[in-house]
């Protein structure tokens, strides 16, 4: 498990990081979010050891995390960045045997990888001459290449029509393993609400909410939607129920701890009941709440 | 996003478990396979070699062939006037001098010879003597060589045929030629070893800094240097870079050094060559301690730079380390030569060239070999701290006082 504890980051006066603290579960994605400047890239260049923090540490199973481990990590800079005259295959395998593979390894698995990528035809291209889309895949094959222990995304899927998305989940979700912690940033919430077992959410350098995606749901008391007959919404009010929203025949209730039936069973007695349904919290709904 | 940013883990290049290749070394061998498939690079590499093999040709045109003649004669007994003649120009000037005769059955035979330029000159009995036939121009010392023969051998004829005893006769007639400085044509080419020296380590040291210069510049702009630091310490990216370039620089160097020796070898220098020999083999050490002196540094100009546009200015230490022990070594005195030739990258240029020129004391390439390896210690540690502080800045040149002064 990948461990964050009281990571603090100063510029000069400026407070980048402030005492962020979360976990990277193996075998779970977590998705980190956040506005522009809240601190995710720091976070994530701390993680790989290209920044350094002015306090806090990161873990490893316990351990301070040594370089000898961060070489395994495969890490998506937010800067993309590759060389941009060398081609595909030794590009990849350049990187797989920096991060430790021996050169036979490296080659069998950069021709793979760059296979599955739908790059087979053009291993021995030069990279410049990839469309954007194109280049962006092997930028992730190189995160990739060399079976990381953990995976380091910022905004892995930025710029990408929604097929090369897809492509790009697919061919992430094949190389997860039970092992695996998957720490990823985007600004597209629909997209990590996909994904993502886990979520961290960072605003002006402080985590304002992390944990399980469902239990971030479960924070707050559940809420139903109901649709009741011509007139029914008044006498849901009058029977004593909680309405947070209504229009016209449709009203939000909140369930005060009640279980769902009884629930039920009170707005049964109120009105005639045509839809009753759990209200599930759009991540960016949570994601409004605890930053507000 | 700010963007100072320092490596948070310095320290050793290391292998993981199993049979992965040491970090630099994989930088390394990335540097020598993008260059040797560069073909600017090769055309380059190209060019100096022809350079140094035309240099070659030409004197083997213009002066090898000086001392070799071939003469067209028609009798085999005029073979050994041109025997005596050789001997003759042997002991008058030219110890080089080779006479080669061409037999052939008539003097038309031998004039169509000299006409073709197959022969230098055709040797023709005639009246009372011979008659010397060249085509447009006879050669003075072929001419001379070849009268003195044909001369003494009439003379030993004729002396013969009277009966007079010859030796007795030319008593007291040899004149000897002694030169007071025999060797003023090989002290020419030695100062002309001397300057190749200085040059080609000045260019090939030039072209290499800035190359590793590019190479760093082009991942900061790039932004491949995050991954790059990301996986590895950036102290071993460097390793790779200095060791990855000072094996290309070398081998071009030795190639150009084997072109070299091999010239002289085929142009029958081989007397001036192992006069030379030892200043050649402290050319090739010295180049590989002045150039891994100043790799460390060129790599510090690499990263100072944010685009390749601010290598012109970030790389000018660098040249002004080159370019002054260069124009020291040329118009220095010998007083200031002798100093400044014990101190680092200046040694490269001076040391190895003054022992070509003459006998250096042996304590001066001691301490000029002492004084380089001390600098090339100081420059790479400087030069990996400074590296390790820039090279993850982004957004605009930094200055080499800043980069001195910036603290992790």
């Amino acid at each position: 498990m990948l461990q964050v504890n009281h990571l603090t980051r100063r510029y000069g006066d400026a407070t980048a990081l402030d005492d962020v603290s979360f976990e990277v579960r193996p075998g779970r994605m977590t998705g980190f979010v956040g506005a522009n400047g809240a601190g995710k890239t720091t976070t994530m260049r701390i993680i790989v050891g290209v920044l350094a923090p002015t306090s806090g540490t990161v873990t490893w199973g316990g351990e301070e995390l040594t370089t000898e481990q961060r070489r395994r990590f495969g890490y998506m800079p937010e800067e993309r960045g590759l060389y941009p005259k060398m081609r595909l295959r030794d590009q990849l395998t350049f990187f797989g045997r920096l991060h430790g593979m021996t050169a036979t390894q490296a080659h069998a698995r950069a021709t793979d990888l760059l296979t599955r990528l739908g790059l087979g035809e053009r291993i021995d291209d030069v990279l410049e001459t990839l469309s954007l889309g194109n280049q962006q895949r092997v930028q992730v094959a190189a995160a990739l290449v060399h079976h990381p222990t953990a995976l380091i995304l910022d905004e892995p899927f930025s710029g990408l029509d929604p097929l090369a998305v897809d492509t790009m989940v697919e061919l992430l979700s094949s190389e997860l393993s039970p092992d695996l912690p998957v720490l990823f940033s985007s600004h597209q919430l629909e997209l990590v609400e996909r994904l993502c077992d886990d979520l961290v959410i960072l605003s002006g350098g402080r985590v304002v909410a992390a944990g399980p995606v469902e239990a971030l749901r479960d924070q707050e008391a559940p809420r139903y939607r109901v649709v009741v007959a011509e007139g029914g919404v008044e006498q849901l009010r009058s029977a004593g129920l909680t309405l947070l929203s209504t229009n016209g025949s449709e009203a939000v209730v909140e369930g005060n701890g009640q279980p769902a039936d009884q629930l039920l069973d009170a707005v049964r007695r109120a009105a005639p009941v045509s839809e009753f349904s759990r209200v599930v919290r759009p991540l960016s709904q949570i994601y409004r709440d605890v930053i507000a | 996003m700010s963007t100072t940013t320092q490596t948070a883990a310095p320290g050793r290049g290391s292998g993981s478990a199993g049979s992965s290749t040491p970090v630099w070394r994989v930088v390394a061998e990335r540097e020598v396979t993008t260059r040797v498939r560069d073909k600017t690079f090769l055309a380059a590499t190209g060019v100096s070699l022809l350079l140094v093999v035309g240099f070659f040709v030409v004197m083997l045109l213009l002066g090898g062939g000086a001392d070799e003649y071939d003469v067209a004669v028609t009798s085999d007994a005029d073979e050994t006037v041109l025997a005596t003649a050789q001997e003759v120009m042997r002991e008058s000037g030219s110890p080089d001098a080779e006479l080669n005769a061409e037999v052939v059955d008539d003097a038309d035979a031998a004039e169509q010879l000299v006409r073709d330029g197959d022969v230098d000159v055709a040797l023709l009995p005639a009246d009372g003597g011979y008659t010397l036939v060249g085509d447009d121009e006879i050669d003075a010392g072929l001419a001379a060589g070849l009268s003195s023969a044909v001369a003494s051998q009439a003379l030993q004829d004729n002396a013969e045929e009277q009966g007079v005893d010859l030796a007795a006769l030319s008593e007291g007639t040899e004149v000897q030629q002694r030169l007071l400085d025999p060797n003023a044509d090989e002290a020419d080419a030695r100062s002309g070893v001397a300057f190749a020296f200085a040059l080609v380590f000045l260019l090939t040291a030039m072209g290499f800094g800035m190359t590793i210069a590019q190479s760093v510049a082009q991942e900061k702009e790039s932004r491949v240097v995050e991954i790059l630091a990301a996986a590895v310490p950036v102290r071993a990216l460097l390793w790779g870079k200095v060791v990855g370039n000072t094996v290309l620089a070398m081998g071009q160097i030795l190639l150009i050094t084997v072109v070299g020796v091999l010239g002289l070898v085929a142009t029958g220098r081989t007397d001036f060559l192992s006069g030379i020999s030892g200043a050649v083999v402290a050319y090739v050490v010295f180049f590989l301690l002045g150039f891994v002196a100043l790799a460390a540094l060129w790599s510090v100009a690499g990263a100072l730079a944010s685009r390749q546009e601010d290598l012109s200015s970030t790389t000018l230490p660098g040249q002004m380390l080159l370019f002054l022990p260069y124009f020291i070594g040329a118009f220095g005195s010998d007083d200031v030569r002798t100093v400044v030739s014990m101190l680092p990258i200046v040694s490269t240029m001076l040391m190895p060239g003054r022992m070509a020129e003459g006998d250096v004391p042996w304590w001066q390439i001691g301490v000029a070999v002492a004084v380089t390896v001390a600098a090339m210690v100081l420059f790479i540690r400087i030069g990996a701290r400074m590296y390790e502080r820039t090279l993850l800045r982004t957004g605009g040149k930094i200055g080499w006082g800043e980069a001195l002064k910036a603290s992790d």
